[in-house]
């Protein structure tokens, strides 16, 4: 754990009687693009608060490098938050300049910094216009622009890409992965899985308060696999059946391949094996949940 | 610090560089100036414009034709009854040229009764400049009438005017002037000054809380600095933006003022109207601008000025965190007014109190209130000039100050969990859980 950037440890915090964290921990490694996971109202935005030093935890503690979180620290962290909010009535440029100088850059470097941006996300033409005349597109890159521009060790993007066009979710996930490679570490918080297949490498799942799920994105999917695997035949023949080995999975719409659960206790080779002599056999692959499925299985049964 | 610095600095621009704001300020004196400029104005082009208008004086008795004397308003033309049978006919025939007919009837001495006649509304100036001059000529007739020798000497001396001078003594029994109504007026414009301060700019606090909440931003700002930076960075920054209101208010002022008396002199300021202007001539003969001046400069301004500074700073900041706190506590700009009336309520008393204290400026209510630090600010003003015991302005004024500082404590405290929770109303208990947290 010696590389652990963000350390959660056993993090506490309740409103007017109601659990909003219950004893969560967590660990970022440095350089990783973390997703936090979980239904509304299950605490992610909780958490993140308590991370950004905006509330403070009833008790645990959240270590940064393996030291407890300073006020300073708030200079290492960019946050954006789901619900997004810049002043309206504002130039882009000083908008942007500004928030960049709470941070703590100085002027001159907020300034370039701010140019630079604009010009990467083709908003040079904007700087001096009023937040409000902007698109809301167009509005969302300013803010995404604002989270990152004093190069924040700590990233954390709360729905990242809700009220993006795909276009500009392409854009956005480029930057993020860019930024990723760059040394920045991101904490990913959602409910769309796809893009947290798309760019998580770990993940935690918060449901009712407490972590559920922890680890890395693939070995969770093998955790969860259920032996199901996808056979392609050669078009016009039938898929032989054999009771003693797997059963049959009703067809899905869209779905070429024919599904089939390999029994407990049998091993996905000898089925293959049995197959390849009974029909004629053009592919398999092993089929892994999705994220999507992990997550509507886990918090339902949780 | 830093940080709260850049805070303030973006309030304060943020809100100078507002159309609304540019708008408001150059508008304000303009209403004003052209309030104060229009009579002026009038004023002066009735007097100097327009041609005197004749009026004709029928004197039946012979004796008076002669007794309204012309002004720069009316020219009065005596003419004897016998020559004017009929004085509707005569009015016609003039075809325009007269403003008005005049008739003494002969029996004046003993009814007191003249009658002015036109086919126009007579105006106010006219019917006082007829009644004046009679008035005085008839008066001089019956006094003369009684016979008695120099009686009209002995009236005019006799006539009495008590000239009431206050004088104020030190400990030590020195003497000096003192004008009870300059201090009232000083004390009266210090006190609306900071009753109108707290509540323009209190609200403007306000609605810049609930916009940040509206729009969200709160949480990028907090994320980066303290909830109570945050918030004193828009108290202070709103103050600037009303100190530099203010100190542009009183600059287009100065300039205006200077630039109407250099055009109008400084009689057509005070004159409303053309009678205003004879009666404030006729004032200055018994006006002493000398013990006026004294007056004025009695009032001791250093000390005053300081102490309004002191309690300007203090009931700022005590009502301004208020509104902080409550703006952050609701969630729309339509729930706000509801949360601000309790304040405004307490402010309207303020003001009232003080206004009440000015008949008893050393009673026990205006005591009390000067010391209750939620209305001291507006009440002490009025009791300055009067000269409040030292104790006193000292006890209040560390009352103001520490209570200040107790409620931006509670604001903070009530700001820092209102501005992160979005969609629901709070209720007062709610609000109370979120202080003691």
């Amino acid at each position: 754990m010696e590389n652990d950037f963000i350390q959660v440890r056993d993090v506490v915090k309740q409103y007017d009687g109601h659990m909003a964290l219950n004893h969560v921990s967590l660990n970022v490694p440095q350089g990783c693009i973390y997703g936090l996971l979980g239904p509304n109202g299950a605490g992610k935005t909780s958490l993140i608060r308590i991370i950004n030093m905006i509330t403070r935890q009833d008790s645990g503690e959240v270590l940064l490098d393996g030291r407890p979180m300073v006020p300073d620290d708030v200079s290492n962290i960019g946050y954006l938050p789901e619900e997004r909010g810049l002043y309206k009535k504002m130039n882009v440029g000083d908008q942007i300049v500004y928030l960049a100088r709470l941070k703590g850059m100085s002027k001159l470097d907020a300034r370039n910094a701010m140019r630079q941006w604009l010009a990467r996300f083709d908003l040079t033409e904007w700087e001096n216009k009023k937040l409000e005349a902007l698109s809301k597109g167009m509005a969302q890159k300013v803010q995404f622009i604002a989270t990152v521009i004093h190069q924040p060790r700590l990233l954390i993007f709360d729905e990242p890409f809700s009220g993006f066009d795909p276009v500009n979710a392409e854009q956005l996930k480029v930057e993020i992965l860019r930024l990723r490679d760059e040394g920045s570490t991101i904490l990913f918080s959602t409910h769309n899985m796809e893009s947290v297949e798309a760019v998580c490498e770990q993940i935690s799942l918060i449901n009712h308060s407490q972590v559920v799920l922890q680890g890395h994105v693939s070995d969770i999917k093998q955790q969860h696999k259920k032996n199901i695997i996808a056979i392609d035949v050669r078009e016009g023949t039938q898929i032989a059946t054999n009771d003693d080995l797997f059963t049959l999975l009703p067809p899905v719409a869209g779905q070429q391949a024919t599904h089939i659960k390999v029994n407990q206790g049998i091993a996905v080779r000898d089925v293959i094996a049995w197959l390849n002599e009974h029909c004629q056999l053009t592919g398999f692959h092993e089929v892994l949940p999705s994220m999507h499925e992990i997550f509507i299985e886990t918090v339902k049964t949780a | 610090m830093e940080k709260l610095k850049l805070i303030i600095l973006r309030e304060y621009l943020s809100i100078v560089g507002r159309r609304s704001f540019i708008v408001m300020t150059l508008l304000i004196p303009v209403i004003m100036i052209l309030c104060m400029a229009l009579p002026a104005a009038i004023g002066y082009f009735n007097n100097s414009a327009s041609e005197a208008e004749t009026v004709a004086v029928i004197d039946e008795t012979g004796r008076y034709g002669g007794a309204i004397a012309d002004n720069e308003l009316f020219h009065f033309v005596p003419l004897r009854a016998d020559t004017v049978a009929n004085p509707h006919e005569f009015y016609k025939k003039a075809d325009g040229q007269l403003a008005a007919v005049v008739v003494i009837p002969a029996d004046v001495d003993s009814t007191s009764e003249v009658t002015v006649y036109s086919e126009n509304t007579i105006n106010l100036a006219l019917k006082e400049r007829i009644a004046n001059q009679l008035s005085d000529t008839l008066t001089r007739a019956r006094v003369a009438s009684y016979g008695v020798p120099g009686l009209q000497k002995m009236m005019d001396e006799s006539n009495v005017n008590v000239n009431l001078k206050s004088v104020k003594w030190n400990a030590e029994g020195d003497e000096s002037q003192s004008s009870t109504e300059v201090a009232l007026a000083v004390g009266l414009i210090l006190a609306f000054l900071t009753y109108m301060f707290v509540l323009l700019y209190g609200a403007m606090i306000m609605n810049g809380v609930i916009e940040e909440k509206t729009n969200r931003i709160v949480e990028v700002i907090v994320g980066s600095c303290k909830p109570f930076q945050l918030m004193m960075g828009k108290i202070i920054g709103v103050a600037l933006v009303g100190l530099t209101q203010l100190a542009i208010w009183v600059v287009i002022m100065a300039v205006v003022g200077a630039v109407l008396s250099a055009i109008f002199g400084p009689a057509a300021l005070s004159a409303a109207s053309p009678d205003g202007a004879a009666a404030m001539a006729a004032a200055a003969d018994d006006f002493d601008m000398g013990a006026v001046m004294q007056a004025v400069s009695s009032v001791n301004y250093v000390y005053i000025l300081m102490s309004f500074v002191f309690y300007f700073i203090g009931g700022y900041l005590l009502y301004a965190s208020l509104f902080a706190g409550f703006g952050s506590a609701v969630d729309q700009a339509s729930d706000a007014s509801q949360a601000t009336t309790p304040i405004i309520m307490i402010m309207v008393v303020a003001l009232y109190a003080g206004m009440a204290c000015i008949e008893n400026p050393n009673g026990p209510m205006a005591v009390w209130c000067s010391m209750i630090p939620f209305t001291s600010p507006v009440v002490m003003m009025v009791r300055l000039p009067y000269d409040v015991p030292l104790w006193q302005l000292v006890l209040s004024i560390v009352l103001l100050y520490v209570t200040a500082a107790a409620c931006v404590w509670l604001a903070a405290r009530i700001y820092r969990t209102g501005i992160l929770l979005y969609g629901k109303k709070h209720s007062f208990g709610e609000i109370m859980r979120w202080i003691k947290r």
